[in-house]
């Protein structure tokens, strides 16, 4: 599904040059569940973006499918992550002016397609991470854990094939991180192929296979023992 | 916008209600201001635009023979449209004489505004109907037509036309019968007259003036003509100097070398025509303009300066898939709501405000809502191109904000250095302007107060004018019973009688002197009549030789009571400083005994050297003038009383004095100041609308001011946390706040010191008693424009410095 060639990511500042990333190769099979680590500044949120379409390589190929990402516009980018992508950030992102419903229906604001059973599937979506009955709340009235879970529900509202999450545990309890994972897993077994930067190793063992980062290289990639 | 956006509008708006306030005030008021300055600028700009064919109707002005520069006039000759009947047989067109007419009614005079006119003119201003004929109105001499107010003022209620009126002018009295009513003529004409009457011309050479053939130097009528198309405005502007060729010479009885240029001039074009009208009113168009874009300047530098605070909601709706158009729009739609609301409330303000603006102004501004004037759709139109202008460099701004870079960093992004800058650039054009508005503002109020108080080379205060006196209705006799009645009031110091008064003569002549051993027929120098005791009543300063004096029988000109004479007797005459450089003499003293001779002038050997007296406007330069003395009253004589007190109490008196001696007449009088009035209520009126609009713009720009410092302050406060830590002081802190927000504002001056030096220096020039343009008006507006700035940002700047270290260090 995702094919990684000798993707780089520079920054260059007034004086000095960054570099982020460097020579990753990797390969992610449609159904995955992927699981990135590495210490702190080692480019696993880069490299996310990248494969989020949020950000550009300096180099690199990188074939989404069979089309290749740099050839497409901004525009076309952009259409690719409201029909495809679903992303899930460990500071959640919603928008405080809007109810919950409102933040998960946003998840299909941009789509092309206006089809007629919005309600309905924002309604599934809610109902999926079971955040239902706080519909009508506004982001700060609710808790950390419903909060992601609210996020969730906006990033597969859309039903991508395709989720992003960086470090959605980072902010929570053990207990809603737990929560969390659950729903990731239970996504991915119904088919959603995922993407998960996180910094707990038994959340990364939820994962079929889990890559190690360290100065924007890959270092290691295992896959769990089944 | 969909309906995400609207919501997250709407909800943003609640939450930042210091923020909207600011955004939405500011837009409010710069709307406000504009509309208000645009209903005037339509007003001034719409003068005759009630007439049906306004604009197929054409003025007919006149210049001196061999002037071309200058302000027109806008009287012509009334012989002149009589040639035309002559030669253009079939030309439609209108002379319109104006006469401060007596309405006698129950023996009692009342002053109405009449106007004389030919049979066509209702085909050239079709007034509104109320009743009766008024097309035909004017096929017979004995018709009258009345506007509305003065029909139910002399008929109430009860149907006017067909009943009977004695109107007095020229000094005949006159019966005519009412054949049509018409509405009031609109705020926006030249047209003063409130009745109308035929104009019957005379060719007989001893018929009255004002209808005589025979005097194409006499200039009391406009002519007014209607020509359908621009070739027939082209045939008729060509045709001319043949009527006057053909014509003036041969028609004028005492100036046998008269001439005189013609040109047409659209009716429309006629108001505003005098010197500086049509600058100020451009003027005050501009400063409606630029205060709107000080608002929309705001808007931008809020809108930037928070886009930080949006960073996040950018970068997910980026995330979710929106692309930068749809971004970009989103945000412009927000501006164009934020406007559309600010447009709402300005429109409120504009309409509470108009009523003191309009007592301010003398004016009588209204908004219409609806129809070809109506605001609406101009309002809608407005909203969308402020929207757009102040929205789109904001939604660029936004739209392009990398999502990815926002999403990973903890702190929101300040919007790059290139943001500062432009938001920078935008201070500086806002104070460039409210600064060169202050300095405006200065000059304006100066130079208006200035022509006020000036040294007119008389004494103004004190002096009262009693313009009835000429009146054709009175014989002299009773007006010599008149002034001693006057003299002997008390509170009353001196009396005289003359033509020219302060505020502009009834009479005025102007003659050519020639000058020996000069070419050419010499300087036109206007021509005064004098009597005893007026040079002590003005207090007029002599700066040679002597005045007039009743001991000396050479002063008095013998020329007027001659009437059998040639009119070319010797006699003593007095000039103004302005006179001595037409006549080419080097001083005051050098003017004394010096005679002047022309062809058709008497010899007058000049006595006196006086002060230049300013009669008329202040725009205008008082012209080199000649005065004579005379013992008896001259033409359309004015009373000139010196009095002590009370102006309404001498009045009052004066009125009764009047009454008892010439019930007849309408008593008219006016205290000098009063008089003078009219030339300082137009830019009295530029200035206050000026000074309205400038106060507006710079409070607008102040408060856009203390947005950006309070967002700007809430940013800096870790930093300023950092720095106390490292050891600055409170005071440092304050320099550095207040010092960034300074910057642009003496940028700034750089700006406006040359705009407003140079638009005050043009505004000055229509003046010719003026003001000089000192620097310290500029100094005094930087000044002013820092210590606002200072004050503004001030309070935020020492309550960020005061808080402690350990706080701001925590505060992100």
């Amino acid at each position: 599904m995702i094919r990684l060639e000798n993707i780089q990511r520079r920054y260059a500042s007034d004086e000095v040059e960054t570099t982020a990333l460097s020579d990753i190769d990797l390969h992610v099979a449609q159904g995955e569940f992927l699981a990135i680590m590495g210490p702190s500044g080692c480019g696993k949120s880069t490299l996310l973006n990248i494969l989020g379409t949020v950000d550009r390589p300096s180099a690199g190929r990188y074939m989404f499918g069979d089309r290749d990402l740099a050839r497409l516009d901004e525009a076309a980018l952009a259409r690719l992550r409201s029909e495809t992508l679903g992303f899930v950030f460990q500071s959640f992102n919603l928008i405080d002016e809007l109810t919950i419903q409102e933040n998960v229906e946003l998840g299909l604001a941009y789509r092309k397609d206006k089809s007629g059973d919005r309600r309905q599937r924002v309604a599934a979506a809610m109902d999926r991470v079971g955040i239902s009955h706080r519909a009508k709340h506004y982001p700060h009235q609710l808790s950390g854990g419903q909060q992601q879970r609210a996020a969730i529900a906006r990033a597969i509202v859309g039903d991508p094939s395709l989720i992003l999450a960086d470090e959605p545990t980072g902010n929570l309890d053990t207990e809603n991180g737990a929560q969390v994972m659950n729903i990731l897993e239970s996504l991915n077994a119904e088919g959603a192929t995922i993407i998960m930067v996180t910094h707990s190793p038994s959340h990364a063992d939820a994962a079929q296979r889990r890559i190690d980062m360290l100065d924007g290289r890959i270092v290691a990639s295992v896959a769990r023992a089944i | 916008m969909n309906r995400f956006a609207l919501l997250t509008f709407y909800r943003s708006l609640v939450r930042h209600k210091l923020y909207a306030a600011l955004n939405i005030g500011g837009l409010a008021v710069g709307i406000a201001v504009f509309l208000v300055l645009g209903l005037y600028v339509r007003f001034e700009t719409s003068w005759e635009h009630w007439l049906p064919n306004y604009g197929h109707v054409y003025l007919v002005e006149t210049r001196d023979g061999d002037t071309t520069s200058g302000i027109p006039n806008q009287n012509s000759p009334i012989a002149f449209w009589s040639a035309v009947e002559k030669d253009l047989p079939g030309s439609v067109g209108s002379r319109l004489s104006s006469f401060n007419a007596t309405v006698l009614q129950g023996g009692v005079g009342v002053s109405e505004k009449l106007g004389l006119v030919d049979a066509d003119f209702p085909k050239l201003f079709e007034m509104p109907l109320v009743a009766g004929d008024f097309a035909g109105a004017f096929a017979s001499p004995s018709n009258i037509v009345l506007t509305e107010h003065v029909a139910r003022k002399y008929f109430g209620e009860s149907a006017p036309i067909g009943k009977a009126m004695t109107v007095v002018f020229s000094g005949k009295q006159h019966a005519y019968r009412v054949a049509a009513v018409v509405k009031d003529l609109p705020k926006n004409t030249d047209i003063d007259s409130a009745m109308f009457a035929r104009l019957t011309i005379s060719e007989d050479k001893a018929a009255d003036d004002y209808k005589s053939t025979h005097q194409w130097n006499y200039f009391n009528p406009q002519t007014y003509v209607r020509l359908p198309d621009d070739a027939a405005r082209q045939r008729f502007a060509d045709a001319l100097p043949g009527i006057v060729a053909r014509h003036a010479q041969s028609e004028t009885i005492d100036n046998p070398g008269f001439s005189i240029k013609l040109s047409l001039q659209p009716i429309a074009a006629v108001h505003g025509e005098a010197a500086g009208e049509r600058l100020a009113v451009a003027t005050l168009g501009i400063v409606g303009v630029l205060t709107l874009l000080i608002a929309v300047v705001n808007y931008i530098n809020l809108a930037t300066a928070r886009a930080g605070l949006r960073a996040r909601e950018v970068a997910m709706r980026k995330v979710l898939g929106a692309d930068r158009g749809t971004l970009a729009r989103h945000y412009v739609g927000e501006a164009i709501a934020t406007t559309a609301i600010a447009g709402f409330i300005g429109l409120v303000v504009a309409e509470i405000g108009l009523p003191l603006v309009n007592a301010a102004g003398g004016l009588a501004l209204s908004i219409g809502y609806f129809g070809a004037n109506g605001i609406v759709l101009p309002l809608v139109a407005l909203v969308l191109i402020v929207g757009t202008v102040a929205g789109l460099y904001p939604a660029i701004m936004l739209a392009r904000l990398p999502a990815a870079a926002v999403l990973a960093s903890a702190r929101s992004p300040g919007g790059g250095r290139a943001g500062t800058y432009v938001r920078e650039a935008l201070v500086v054009f806002q104070f460039a302007i409210a600064i060169a508005f202050i300095i405006g503002t200065i000059v304006l109020v100066g130079q208006t107060r200035h022509v006020r108080n000036a040294d007119l080379g008389y004494h103004r205060e004190g002096m009262m004018l009693v313009f009835s006196l000429g009146s054709q209705s009175l014989n002299n006799a009773q007006r010599d019973t008149l002034l001693h009645r006057f003299a002997a009031m008390p509170g009353i110091t001196g009396a005289t009688v003359g033509n020219n008064v302060p505020g502009g003569g009834t009479f005025t002549s102007e003659t050519d002197v020639p000058i020996p051993g000069v070419q050419g027929k010499g300087p036109s120098i206007r021509f005064f009549e004098t009597t005893p005791g007026f040079f002590d009543l003005m207090g007029a300063h002599l700066l040679a030789g002597r005045l007039f004096d009743t001991a000396h029988p050479a002063d008095v000109n013998p020329n007027l009571d001659d009437k059998s004479g040639d009119g070319t007797k010797p006699y003593n005459a007095v000039i103004n400083r302005t006179a001595l450089a037409s006549l080419h003499i080097p001083s005051p003293q050098a003017a004394i005994g010096r005679t002047f001779y022309g062809p058709n002038n008497p010899p007058r050997t000049i006595i006196g050297v006086i002060d230049d007296m300013r009669f008329d406007d202040p725009r205008v330069p008082i012209p080199p003038t000649l005065y004579d003395f005379q013992l008896r009253d001259p033409r359309q004589a004015v009373a000139i009383l010196r009095y002590a007190g009370d102006p309404q109490t001498i009045l009052d008196e004066a009125r009764a004095v009047w009454r008892q001696e010439a019930p007849e007449v309408p008593f008219q009088a006016k205290t000098a100041t009063q008089n003078l009035e009219a030339y300082y209520a137009h830019d009295d009126r530029s200035a206050k609308l000026f000074t309205i609009g400038a106060v507006l713009a710079v409070a607008i720009g102040c408060v856009g001011l203390w947005g950006l410092a309070s967002f700007n302050t809430a940013r800096r406060i870790k930093e300023i946390g950092i720095r106390k830590t490292l050891g600055a002081s409170s005071a440092d802190v304050v320099r550095l706040l207040v010092g960034q927000f300074l910057r642009p504002v003496l940028i700034a001056n750089l700006f406006a010191w040359p705009l407003a030096f140079f638009a005050m220096r043009t505004w000055l020039a229509g003046f010719d008693d003026r003001i000089a343009l000192s620097p310290l008006f500029f100094v005094a507006a930087t000044v002013l424009a820092v210590a606002i700035a200072v004050l503004t940002v001030l309070a935020q700047s020492l309550r960020a410095a005061r808080s402690t270290p350990a706080w701001a260090l925590r505060h992100e």
